[in-house]
C-alpha cells in the first residue's frame, strides 16, 4: 500500500489549513458586506493560486500547493469528494413535494425557466461556436452544456435573498424556491448526461443506454430508494448514536450511491445529489441532524473546493471581456424572460412575475461547481470557465436588488402588517 | 331537470344540514349506519344514504331489516340506489342533493397497490366538493368524539375549517379543540448553513415560526369562542405528517384538514405532501372541510 511521505503530508495540512483560515476571513468579510460567502472563497483561490501569488512569489505558491506529487493528488481527490458531498447536500434541499404543492404556477415557472434559458444556451453555443472557441467534436455536448449552465439555478443563494428581503414565506418566494428546485433536478440530470457522453464517447452517437441508466436509477430512487430510505431512518435514529450515526450512515449512503453511479458510466455527482433527494425527503430526518450535515459540509469541504478552483485557473489571463458580456447577456436574458413568463401565465402580475424572474436568476455556487465539472472534463476551456464563474457572481449580486426593483413598497408593508398582526 | 348548482355555490361549509352516507354491503354497514344516525341526531339533519350498484331484492332486503334496527323512524331519510363508476357517481349524488357532509367509511392503511391506484373512499375525499368524513372504526355503539385537532395551515380555507370545527364541537358538547401549526423549515438550513452566525440564524427563524404563530393566533382570535376554546400548538415537522404523527401520539379522535387546493393525483401519492400523509395511514377519524371559497 503506498503511503504519503512525511513532507507531502505536511505540505497538504499546510495547504489545507491555508484554504480553510484565509476563506474564513475572505467569507466574514464577504458576509459583512452583504455578499455571497462563495465569493470571497473564490477570491482566496485567486489570491494564492497562477493568478496573484502564483505569478508574483511562484516558489511559495508551488510549495504550499504543488502541481505534482502526493499532496496534489490527495488535495484533488479531497475536492473531488468535496463536489460530491455537495451535490448530497444539495439534493436534500430538493423538496419535490413543495413543487406538486405550488400547482399551476409553479409548473408553468419552472418548466419555462427551464426551457427557455436552455434553448437561448443551446442555440448561441450551437450556431455561434466560434464565439466559444470549443472543440468542434464537443460542438453538440457543448451546446447542451451551455443551455443546462443557464438553466440551472443556485437554490442556497436564492433561499438567503428571500429570507433576507422578507419574501420566504410569501407566495412569490415560494414559486422561486419550487422552481428552482425543479430547475436544479432537472439541470443535473441533463449534466450527468453531458458528463457520461464525454466520458465514454459512443461513436454511433447512440445515447439510448445513458439516458435510460440515468432516467432508471432515478426513478429508482425517488421512488423505491426513498421509502426505503424512509423506513430505515427512524431505526437509525433510535437504536444508533446521535446523530453521529445518522451522519456517517447517510455520508455512506451517499458515497454508495455516487460510487454505483460512477461504475456504470454516469458522474457521481448523479448519485450524491438523488441520494440527497431520497435522504432529505425522509419525515423522520431531524431539523438538527440535516443542520449538522449541512454545517459540515458547506464549511468544511465547500471552502476547500472553491478555494481550489482558484488554485487551477488564471483568472487574468482567461478573462475575456467580450466572452463574459455575451454570457451576462444570454444568461440575464433566457433566465429572466423565461421565468417571468411561467410565472405570468401561472397568474402573477406583470411586476411580480419580472421579480420572480430576478429571483431565479441567481446562479451562485451551483454553477460554478458545474463550469469547474465541465472544465475538469475538458468539455470547456478556462476562458469560458472564467466567464461562468463571473456570471455566477453577478447574477447572485444583482438578483436581490433588482427583484426590490419590481416589487413596490406596499408589497413589503403588505407582509410586514401580516408579520405584526 | 338540471339541478340548481347556483345553491351550492359560496354555501358556508356548515351547519351540516344534509348528510350522506355511501354504503357498501360489507360486515361495517351497521356500523357506519349507526354512526350515521348519531350524527343525523346531532346536528338535525336530513340523510341520503347512497349504494352504488345493481338494486336487487335481496339487497334491498338487508337495508330495510337494517334500517328498522336501527330505527331511523325518526329521522328523514332518502335511500338511493344507483350503477355506475361508484366516485364519479357518489360525487354527483352529491351535488345533486347538495351534501353538506358526506359519511364514509375507511381502512387506517390500504395495501400498496390500492393506495397508488386509489380507493373509492380516499378517491373520493380527494375529489368531492363537499364535506367528507372518514370512519376508520366505526362502531355500532358510537361514541362522541372528545379529542379533535385541526390543521392550521396558512391558507384561507383555515377560518372555515375552524369555524365548522367549532361547530362540530358545540354539537358534540366538548369545551375545546386544538390547532396543530406544523414548523418546517429543512431549506433554511441550508440557506443559513454557511452565513450565519448562531445569533443570527436563531433571531431569524424565531422571527418565521412568530410570524406564523401570530398570524394563525389572529384568525383564531377573530372567532367568536361561542364557548368552546380552541388551543394552539407548535408542531415541529413535514406538513401533513407532523400533524398526523401528533394526532396518534395523543390518541385524537378526530383530524380535521381543509380539502385539498389542487386536483391530487398519483405524484402527490407518490411524493407524498400534507393530507396524503394522514391518507397513506390515518391516525384516527378523518374530517375534510370543503369550504367552498
Amino acid at each position: 500500500m503506498s503511503v504519503i511521505s512525511h513532507h507531502d503530508l505536511v505540505v497538504l495540512l499546510i495547504g489545507m489549513a491555508t484554504m480553510l483560515i484565509l476563506s474564513r476571513v475572505a467569507s466574514e468579510m464577504a458576509r459583512g458586506a452583504k455578499l455571497p460567502v462563495v465569493m470571497g472563497e473564490i477570491v482566496i483561490g485567486i489570491v494564492l493560486g497562477p493568478t496573484l501569488l502564483g505569478n508574483f512569489a511562484p516558489e511559495i505558491s508551488n510549495y504550499i500547493f504543488p502541481a505534482e506529487g502526493h499532496a496534489a493528488l490527495a488535495l484533488n481527490a479531497i475536492t473531488k469528494i468535496a463536489v460530491v458531498m455537495m451535490l448530497f447536500v444539495a439534493g436534500m434541499e430538493v423538496q419535490l413535494p413543495l413543487v406538486l404543492k405550488q400547482g399551476k404556477a409553479a409548473v408553468f415557472t419552472s418548466v419555462l425557466s427551464m426551457i427557455i434559458p436552455f434553448f437561448i444556451g443551446f442555440v448561441t453555443a450551437w450556431y455561434f461556436p466560434e464565439w466559444f472557441k470549443q472543440l468542434p467534436e464537443y460542438r453538440l455536448l457543448f451546446a447542451l452544456f451551455f443551455g443546462t449552465a443557464l438553466a440551472i439555478s443556485a437554490l442556497p443563494v436564492i433561499a438567503r435573498i428571500l429570507i433576507d428581503m422578507g419574501l420566504f414565506k410569501t407566495k412569490i418566494g415560494m414559486i422561486i424556491i419550487a422552481s428552482a428546485m425543479f430547475n436544479d433536478l432537472i439541470g443535473w440530470l441533463i449534466f450527468s448526461f453531458i458528463l457520461s457522453s464525454i466520458k465514454s464517447p459512443d461513436a454511433s452517437g447512440d445515447y439510448t443506454y445513458t439516458i435510460f441508466y440515468i432516467i432508471g436509477f432515478g426513478l429508482l430512487m425517488l421512488t423505491v430508494g426513498r421509502k426505503l430510505l424512509d423506513k430505515i431512518m427512524p431505526w437509525m435514529q433510535q437504536k444508533l448514536s446521535w446523530p453521529g450515526g445518522v451522519l456517517s450512515i447517510s455520508l455512506g449512503i451517499c458515497f454508495l450511491s455516487a460510487a454505483f453511479t460512477e461504475s456504470i458510466g454516469i458522474h457521481a455527482i448523479l448519485g450524491a445529489f438523488i441520494a440527497g433527494i431520497a435522504i432529505g425527503d425522509s419525515v423522520h430526518l431531524k431539523e438538527k441532524a440535516r443542520e449538522i450535515i449541512y454545517q459540515f459540509v458547506t464549511n468544511i469541504f465547500a471552502p476547500l473546493f472553491f478555494v481550489s478552483i482558484g488554485l487551477r485557473v488564471n483568472f487574468v489571463e482567461n478573462f475575456d471581456l467580450r466572452l463574459v458580456l455575451l454570457v451576462l447577456f444570454v444568461a440575464y436574458i433566457g433566465k429572466v424572460s423565461g421565468a417571468a413568463i411561467g410565472a405570468r401565465i401561472g397568474g402573477f402580475t406583470r411586476n411580480e412575475s419580472l421579480a420572480v424572474g430576478f429571483g431565479m436568476n441567481a446562479r451562485g455556487a451551483m454553477e460554478i461547481i458545474l463550469g469547474t465539472l465541465a472544465l475538469q472534463a475538458g468539455l470547456i476551456n478556462e476562458t469560458i470557465f472564467v466567464a461562468l464563474v463571473i456570471m455566477a457572481l453577478i447574477t447572485s449580486l444583482t438578483s436581490g436588488p433588482l427583484m426590490r426593483l419590481y416589487l413596490d413598497d406596499s408589497y413589503f408593508n403588505t407582509n410586514k402588517q401580516i408579520e405584526n398582526n | 331537470m338540471e339541478p340548481d348548482y347556483t345553491k351550492l355555490k359560496k354555501r358556508p361549509a356548515h351547519p351540516f344540514e344534509t348528510l350522506a352516507v355511501a354504503i357498501a354491503f360489507s360486515p361495517r354497514l351497521e356500523a357506519i349506519l349507526m354512526e350515521t344516525k348519531r350524527m343525523v341526531n346531532m346536528f338535525g339533519s336530513q340523510l341520503v344514504i347512497v349504494h352504488v350498484g345493481k338494486k336487487d331484492t335481496h339487497h334491498e332486503d338487508v337495508l330495510d331489516k337494517l334500517i328498522n334496527k336501527i330505527n331511523f323512524s325518526k329521522i328523514k331519510y332518502r335511500v338511493i340506489w344507483m350503477e355506475g363508476e361508484p366516485v364519479d357517481t357518489i360525487l354527483k349524488l352529491c351535488k345533486l342533493n347538495i351534501v353538506d357532509l358526506l359519511i364514509l367509511g375507511a381502512l387506517e392503511k390500504e395495501n400498496l397497490y390500492k393506495y397508488y391506484v386509489g380507493s373509492i373512499a380516499r378517491t373520493i375525499s380527494r375529489r368531492a366538493k363537499c364535506s367528507v368524513l372518514l370512519l376508520t372504526n366505526p362502531s355500532i355503539n358510537p361514541k362522541k368524539m372528545r379529542k379533535i385537532v385541526v390543521n392550521g395551515v396558512d391558507n384561507p380555507k383555515t377560518i372555515h375549517t375552524l369555524k365548522a370545527t367549532q361547530y362540530l364541537a358545540r354539537n358534540e358538547k366538548i369545551t375545546d379543540f386544538t390547532v396543530v401549526q406544523e414548523v418546517n423549515t429543512p431549506m433554511l438550513s441550508m440557506a443559513i448553513a454557511e452565513s450565519g452566525t448562531e445569533p443570527e440564524v436563531s433571531k431569524i427563524k424565531k422571527e418565521m415560526q412568530e410570524e406564523d404563530f401570530n398570524k394563525l393566533n389572529s384568525i383564531i382570535n377573530s372567532i367568536d369562542s361561542q364557548g368552546v376554546q380552541i388551543d394552539l400548538k407548535v408542531v415541529k415537522g413535514k406538513p401533513g405528517y407532523a400533524i398526523s404523527h401528533f394526532a396518534r401520539q395523543n390518541h385524537y379522535d378526530l383530524i380535521v384538514f381543509n380539502s385539498p387546493d389542487t386536483h391530487l393525483g398519483i405524484f402527490d401519492r407518490i411524493f407524498t405532501h400534507d393530507i396524503e400523509y394522514v391518507l397513506a395511514d390515518m391516525p384516527c377519524n378523518l374530517l375534510i372541510i370543503h369550504s367552498r371559497v
